[in-house]
């Protein structure tokens, strides 16, 4: 019954995960990895770990893949075309991908030789309470160096995405053409409702009469955020 | 018949290996994100077999670490991807193959 459902959520697994490379559509990419996650979350619930296959969910499934779908729709990504440089490489990749492969099932063949222990007997490990007891104890340090990762991720993805400050004389238009409201940009226009339409940042500075204005006010910042835009 | 250890382990190694030949053939930034993020869940599954096959919890705390550390990764990756677009106008890594912004 376990040995019927590994093989339904692997193939699921796997299918998706070739699904995922060969699309060309970032988009359906993104969708197909989705479904990788899900049958990876059904694979550790057969392995007896609940609290894995729920964060797996949440965590990668919700947060990260929301987050990826944003950005696909954020920054409007073509469909990108396969390489066409490089095809004499394609045999020696071939031979090299079959002696990997090899390694990789010899390794494997040991492995089985190996004994291993059933999972089906009663035992703690996976539970939430198990982990969480390892977690806040004999693995304590890890936890806090990972919550200082992750304040270090927040100050970096700030950094990366902020534009240089206030909005006016610094505005930074997404390319691709589109239509803007004046007062936003501009607050010596407050009560002008005519729209700006633009396809890059140097068009809405012409258009506002704002060219070779700094981009920021603050000194310190001013040169790395000139380069940033 | 139950699934063996070596059953997980080749699943994740087939996976591992897909997302590398992504990683490889694409040329879309996000699509290799992609990738990477699939490498992480197949390391992730021999964690996890690993632990439940040997009854030893630290192979499922290491597996909560690594997901915090793929979403530092995604939160600064796609602020990278964000600001590569914003200079570029293009998500193909081939136009992006200097280190300068």
């Amino acid at each position: 019954m376990v040995a019927l459902l590994f093989i339904l959520f692997a193939g699921m697994a796997i299918g998706c995960a070739i699904s995922m490379v060969a699309q060309r559509n970032p988009l359906y990419g993104a969708i197909s990895l989705i479904g990788v996650f899900i049958s990876l979350a059904c694979l550790y619930v057969t392995l007896a770990a609940p609290f894995i296959a729920a964060v797996q969910v949440i965590v990668y499934a919700g947060a990260i893949m929301v987050l990826v779908v944003f950005v696909i729709m954020l920054l409007n990504v073509e469909e990108e075309e396969w390489p066409t440089r490089m095809r004499s490489l394609v045999p020696i990749a071939v031979v090299l991908a079959a002696v990997l492969f090899a390694e990789a099932a010899f390794i494997i063949y040991f492995v089985q030789a190996s004994p291993s222990t059933p999972t089906r007997n009663i035992s703690d490990v996976g539970l939430t309470s198990s982990i969480g007891a390892g977690l806040f104890t004999t693995y304590l340090l890890p936890f806090e160096i990972t919550s200082i990762l992750l304040l270090m991720a927040v100050v970096g993805a700030m950094t990366l995405a902020r534009t240089g400050g206030l909005l006016p004389p610094r505005a930074v238009v997404v390319p691709g053409h589109q239509v803007l409201a004046r007062d936003v940009l501009d607050p010596r226009a407050v009560n002008d409702p005519e729209p700006i339409h633009a396809r890059t940042t140097a068009e809405v500075e012409k258009i506002l009469g704002i060219e070779g204005v700094p981009h920021v006010s603050d000194e310190d910042l001013s040169e790395r955020s000139v380069r940033i835009l | 018949m139950t699934p063996q250890l070596s059953w997980y382990l080749a699943l994740s190694a087939v996976l591992f290996t897909i997302g590398v030949v992504g990683v490889l053939i694409k040329r879309n930034v996000i699509s290799m994100f992609m990738c990477i993020e699939l490498m992480l869940n197949a390391v992730n599954l021999t964690f996890v077999a690993f632990s439940s096959f040997f009854r030893d919890v630290s192979g499922q705390l290491f597996v909560f670490i690594v997901m915090t550390v793929a979403a530092a990764e995604a939160a600064v990756g796609l602020g990278i991807i964000i600001a590569i677009f914003r200079n570029r106008e293009s998500l193909d890594v081939d136009d992006a193959s200097t280190l300068r912004l």
